[in-house]
């Protein structure tokens, strides 16, 4: 049963690693693409953001002067192998169960968390005043849909009995998706509200606003560590929707049937919940965007957790 | 050696494709960055299906778009930014400015041409020049930075 032969493959190659990686940077081209003609206008091809990266891969990375250089340059490495180990943590139904050796639940809500903390540790160490702005404003961001996101998981696992995603699956199999389960619709909002905020998308940009404080914490960084961030962010994309694919609407046909649904879930994540709010909405200010979410999403979720309780 | 060859090849075809746009202003009258700007931000001009993209930072830039005369009050700080952009990197002179120094020149604020300070490589002139241009220069731009990437 445990086998852990497979966990490096699970890692590197299928369901993380390479696949997650492709899977992710043409999410993000399809959402540049799509964004372009909702707005009028051609857009990038659908692979750019994979020209992106090989032109940041022949680039210099150059590091400031007064940056401290070992952190600076970890804090991408590090970011970047979180999301690897969490995507190789989101399982596909039907297709692929992450191994129990590998962890569970509270393993990816702990490996979700690092993306952040890794913006910010680079954003002090990168020695920038932008970095420093973008610094806080992730933290306070991240404090504000947190909060919200454990309470959602809470639910499902009181909902399931169990921290464990496969059971979590197996439970919606035999009971229905949770999607179509009024008692979770307030979760399922509150998690509609995070996942935005989590990909750091307009109108939650704010810690790296291009306008306002020239991309925080990423200013200062070009090159190979930039193109990190870039496999950082699209691997996020892939690992957050595909948690909420499992959290919420897992039914799925088995084997590679199964794959395709799930794809096509995240796609539909995407397009709906990334593309179409970014180019319908202006972005908020960090302390609109701390009240939205301490207000709604937190009592959405706690109100979630309440009815699971009860009933 | 020769699949080395090739792989190089192709990573350089591919990374072509993805030039980041960095704009200096360095004195300008505003008009060349509103050309600048409109060749980007509006959709007939769209540059994005060319892979541009309008960077905030110096660190991420590929292709460098100067503005203006480069007024000796500026100078120092464009010649920072300048070399603060990573190589291999491109440098277009936008308007008849930076090449001359347009309707400023001979003000006792502007010293010299801006290829005096740095490297031009294409230059794009008018007054301010069309979004056509600045585009043909941008695409200048990309085939000489593919002989350095
Ligand atoms: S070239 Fe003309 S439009 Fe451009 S900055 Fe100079 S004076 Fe202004």
């Amino acid at each position: 049963m445990l086998d852990t032969t497979t966990i490096p493959l699970a890692v590197l190659m299928f369901p993380g690693g390479l696949f997650a990686l492709a899977f992710g940077l043409a999410l993000k081209g399809l959402d540049r693409r799509v964004a372009a003609r909702l707005q009028g206008r051609i857009g990038p091809p659908l692979a750019q953001p994979f020209f992106d990266l090989v032109k940041l891969a022949r680039k210099r990375t150059m590091v400031p002067d007064i940056a401290a250089e070992p952190v600076f340059l970890g804090a991408p490495l590090i970011g970047t192998v979180s999301m690897l180990l969490a995507a190789a943590l989101v399982p596909i139904p039907g297709v692929y169960a992450p191994n129990p050796m590998l962890g569970d639940l509270l393993v990816l809500l702990y490996l979700l968390a690092v993306p952040a903390v890794v913006l910010m540790i680079a954003g002090s160490a990168s020695g920038s005043p932008f970095g420093a702005i973008g610094f806080s404003r992730e933290m306070a961001l991240m404090l504000a849909y947190e909060g919200p996101l454990v309470l959602v998981v809470a639910a499902v696992a009181l909902r399931t009995g169990s921290f464990s995603l496969s059971d979590i699956i197996a439970y919606q199999q035999t009971h229905g998706a949770f999607l179509f389960d009024p008692v979770m619709w307030p979760a399922l909002l509150a998690f509609l509200a995070f996942y935005p905020a989590n990909l750091g998308i307009v109108p939650f940009d704010i810690p790296e606003a291009e306008t306002e404080v020239l991309e925080g914490p990423l200013l200062e960084y070009s090159g190979p560590a930039l193109g990190l961030f870039k496999m950082m962010s699209a691997l996020k994309a892939v690992v957050v929707l595909g948690l909420g694919v499992a959290l919420f609407f897992p039914s799925a046909p088995d084997g590679a049937a199964g794959l395709l649904v799930h794809l096509a879930k995240l796609v539909v994540m995407m397009l709906v919940g990334v593309t179409l709010l970014r180019v319908s909405m202006g972005r908020m200010r960090i302390d609109q965007a701390f009240s939205f979410f301490l207000r709604w999403p937190l009592a959405l979720s706690l109100l979630s957790l309440a009815i699971v309780a009860a009933a | 050696m020769t699949l080395l060859q090739t792989l190089t090849d192709s990573a350089r075809n591919l990374a072509v494709r993805s030039p980041w746009i960095y704009r200096i202003n360095a004195g300008s009258c505003n008009g060349c960055d509103v050309e600048c700007a409109t060749t980007a931000l509006i959709p007939r001009y769209d540059v994005e299906r060319l892979g541009c993209q309008y960077c905030g930072s110096p660190r991420h830039a590929d292709i460098v778009l100067i503005t203006g005369p480069l007024t000796a009050h500026i100078k120092d700080d464009v010649l920072r930014v300048f070399a603060e952009i990573p190589d291999p990197k491109v440098t277009v002179a936008v308007g008849v400015c930076p090449i001359s120094g347009g309707i400023f020149r001979e003000s006792y604020a502007v010293h010299a041409q801006v290829d005096q300070y740095l490297p031009v490589d294409v230059n794009v002139p008018g007054c301010p020049p069309r979004p056509q241009a600045i585009i043909e220069g941008v695409a200048q731009a990309i085939a000489i930075w593919r002989q350095r990437i």
